[in-house]
């Protein structure tokens, strides 16, 4: 080929030859290697990160408040005040409602006591809304009294759960020799759970769906637990579960007790700091339904203070 | 002029940058600044001239930038080769390396003047380094991040009943040293990694206490000391790898879709209720095979004819992991059933397998022979090929489950150790060991008659 100027003489920066500069030629060979570098680099990598189980869903949203109701020892009249108070609550805030049934889980629990049946319940909700994340288990000797407080503000907002989370405090009050963790972030939160003075509150929890769910609620729902003879069954399982399994453990977060599960005054083991106070989420009658107690009549004066409330609302 | 081959543009030769040239130099065309390079001759020398030659070619292509690297390697058998020729041949150009120019024009001559001997001589280096280096590069590669073999480690419980409990015989001795042995050939074939568990009995694994769990810290103190493995093979110390020629991946993990099967009703030797029935539980949890997917498989192993064996199994590094080793022993069912639970771990995860759903979805289970072959007579007093070793089908692992009880370890340890061994025999062995049987054939026919 001829040439009628070798392109390379040229002063002019910008020439518009057919034949590639012989600086950009040589560049060519470097490029090249560079181009091969990235695409191994990048294949490498995503070698390596394909190696990596993920375990990445879609992120469901939304909060399920899960009720287990004794129908065959509560009242219809109790049944319905409790019903409706988690209904006005869900409907503010978008959440839902599940409201199970003791006696559905009568024949997996056995001769167990039946407030074991927390565990399938919890696991029946996730079952049943499996696009919700967060299961907020409430006990139905329980009222919800402050409705506008949302739990995305008042709890599980990363900022707001990272202030409440109690860190070194012991499991089991009020000297246990495990402790929480002292570097947890929300993000390694699964459970966000209440301590009274003696024992971790099963009445009042909320859990987050996912691998670590079910595992949480099939192991504290073991039969070799059920059968134990635990003095408090399933509380006292609980109590087991977290202070002899460290993966239990490292994915709970203990909050102040008036956070979520204030005592009513006359609850067992109700202490001054866990009391509850105008203003709190949540009142629980601890015991109520004990011998001597009558959970109707300790309801009766705080629903209708809530019925006060959303009415002025 | 023409440019040699200069190591850098000099100021009388060579490219200078367009820009310090006249313009009007450049429009047109013949004439030439005498400092630069006529026309004719950048046209009759192209590939001198193009580009700066030295810079492109020193130090280019792989051979000649990792040579030190890959020579260091095979040193000895190098020195004495080039030595070798630089004697036959000291009238002829003495021996360049093959990245200067004139090592092209040797490479070139090779084949016409003097090319046969050369050529032989270069085939028979070629040839020996294949012979002495070829299994380290495949070696090397293997362990390197895209070889693959780092993501697997291989638990060896060894040291049974060693220290203070007991004193081991001469034939303990000799189970330990052969399996160790057998299992380090493995692993350094493949390039995985071997971890020798030491099981020596420790207080705080002795009776009422959690005696022969202590395979769940083992692994997970493997898991801390090999960060980028990802399978944990368990294997017992009476076992046997009878083939050494296949890898793991090509026998169980490049393909886990086709052999682990989750739907243990495929074979139910203790009759575990399969699927869940539980209304309250999801779909995972009532499902036949879990996910369907095999990247969420947590944990391989087999069956026997009693149920769940964990002579050799597979766990995986992840949180089901985690919570599984965690959940595998718990003081209050400990309490409760170790008096019943004979087989100890084995029996605690075939309980948790059927009592807790989660553990489910992560198990697979693999055909009893593909990983734990039993000797004739491990599994009930028939030869069935579910669980026995088969030879005809070149089985993988032989586990000689029981030998403790009424049987002879060690005599089986080296039935399997010979029978390996022949089985893997050279083929220049096996062409010998036919001719032999022929004739002994035909002898014993001629005898016969």
């Amino acid at each position: 080929m001829q040439f009628a100027v070798p392109p390379r003489r040229s002063p002019l920066p910008i020439t518009r030859s057919s034949r590639m500069p012989i600086y950009r030629k040589k560049q060519l060979k470097p490029i090249a290697l560079l181009t091969v570098a990235i695409f191994s680099l990048l294949y490498i990598i995503h070698h390596t990160y394909t190696l990596i189980p993920t375990s990445v869903v879609v992120i469901p949203s939304g909060v399920v408040i899960v009720t287990l109701l004794d129908r065959q020892r509560l009242s219809e009249s109790y049944i319905s005040k409790i019903v409706a108070n988690r209904e006005d609550y869900a409907r503010r805030h978008g959440y839902r409602n599940f409201f199970a049934s003791v006696s559905d889980y009568d024949d997996a629990i056995g001769d167990a006591p039946k407030t074991w049946a927390i565990a399938p319940a919890v696991r029946h909700a996730m079952a049943k809304y499996p696009r919700s994340t967060y299961f907020f288990h409430l006990s139905p000797h329980s009222l919800i009294m402050n409705p506008t407080k949302s739990l995305k503000s008042h709890v599980l907002e990363k900022s707001k759960l990272e202030e409440l989370m109690m860190k070194n405090a012991p499991i089991v009050p009020p000297d246990s020799i495990i402790k929480t963790f002292s570097h947890r972030d929300e993000k390694d939160i699964d459970l966000i759970i209440t301590q009274d003075t003696e024992d971790l509150n099963p009445g009042s929890f909320i859990l987050k769906s996912g691998d670590f769910a079910r595992f949480f609620l099939d192991l504290w729902f073991d039969p070799l637990y059920r059968n134990y003879d635990f003095a408090k069954a399933e509380t006292h399982g609980l109590d087991h579960i977290l202070q002899w399994h460290p993966t239990v453990l490292a994915r709970t977060a203990l909050v102040p007790q008036r956070s979520i599960s204030s005592y009513s005054k006359d609850s067992l083991r109700a202490s001054p700091e866990g009391t509850y106070k105008d203003g709190d989420l949540v009142i629980q009658f601890r015991g109520c339904e004990m011998e001597g107690r009558d959970c109707e009549k300790e309801l009766e004066p705080y629903y209708n203070r809530w019925l006060g409330i959303i009415q002025t609302d | 002029m023409s440019l040699s081959r200069s190591p850098s543009p000099r100021p009388g030769g060579g490219w200078s940058t367009p820009g310090l040239i006249l313009a009007t130099n450049a429009v047109s065309p013949g004439t030439f600044s005498p400092n630069g390079t006529s026309w004719a001759s950048a046209k009759a020398t192209p590939d001198g001239v193009r580009g700066y030659p030295s810079f492109s070619t020193r130090n280019a292509g792989f051979f000649s930038r990792h040579r030190d690297r890959l020579l260091a390697r095979c040193t000895a058998l190098w020195r004495r080769s080039s030595h070798e020729y630089i004697d036959k041949d000291d009238d002829g150009p003495k021996f360049r390396r093959a990245d200067s120019p004139r090592g092209s024009r040797w490479f070139s001559g090779l084949f016409m003047r003097r090319g046969r001997l050369r050529l032989l001589l270069l085939l028979l280096i070629v040839w020996i380094t294949y012979l002495f280096c070829w299994s380290s590069i495949v070696q090397l590669y293997r362990r390197s991040p895209i070889g693959g073999a780092r993501k697997f480690v291989i638990i060896l419980g060894s040291n049974v009943e060693g220290g203070v409990m007991e004193l081991k015989g001469a034939r303990e001795w000799a189970i330990e040293r052969n399996s160790i042995w057998n299992k380090k050939k493995y692993a350094a074939r493949w390039g995985y990694d071997l971890e020798l568990a030491n099981l020596l009995a420790k207080k705080r694994y002795s009776h009422e206490w959690r005696e022969s769990w202590e395979k769940g810290d083992i692994i997970r103190e493997a898991m801390l000391k090999y960060p980028h493995a990802e399978w944990f093979w368990w294997l017992d110390l009476n076992t046997w790898i009878m083939e050494y020629d296949t890898s793991l991946q090509s026998h169980i993990f490049n393909h886990l879709e086709s052999i682990v099967y989750r739907d243990i009703t495929t074979y139910n030797p203790i009759n575990i209720t399969h699927p869940l029935p539980q209304f309250w539980l999801d779909e995972l949890g009532r499902s036949v095979d879990g996910d369907g997917n095999p990247d969420s498989l947590q944990m391989l192993l087999s069956q026997d004819c009693a149920g769940f064996n964990l002579g050799s199994f597979f766990i995986r590094r992840s949180l089901w992991a985690d919570r599984l080793l965690d959940a595998w022993w718990d003081p209050v069912m400990y309490e409760q059933k170790h008096m019943e639970w004979e087989h100890k771990e084995q029996d605690a995860l075939e309980y948790i397998y059927q009592s807790q759903p989660w553990v489910r979805s992560g198990i697979g289970f693999l055909p009893q022979r593909s990983i734990n072959a039993f000797p004739p007579g491990a599994c009930g007093d028939l030869d069935n090929p579910v669980s026995h070793y088969q030879q005809e089908a070149r089985d993988f692992v032989v586990n000689m489950a029981g030998c403790m009880y009424g049987r002879d370890c060690w005599s089986e340890i080296y039935y399997y150790r010979e029978l390996s061994k022949w089985l893997s025999r050279p083929l220049w062995t096996r062409f010998k060991d036919s001719v032999l049987d022929t004739y002994d054939g035909l002898r014993g026919k001629a005898k016969d008659d």
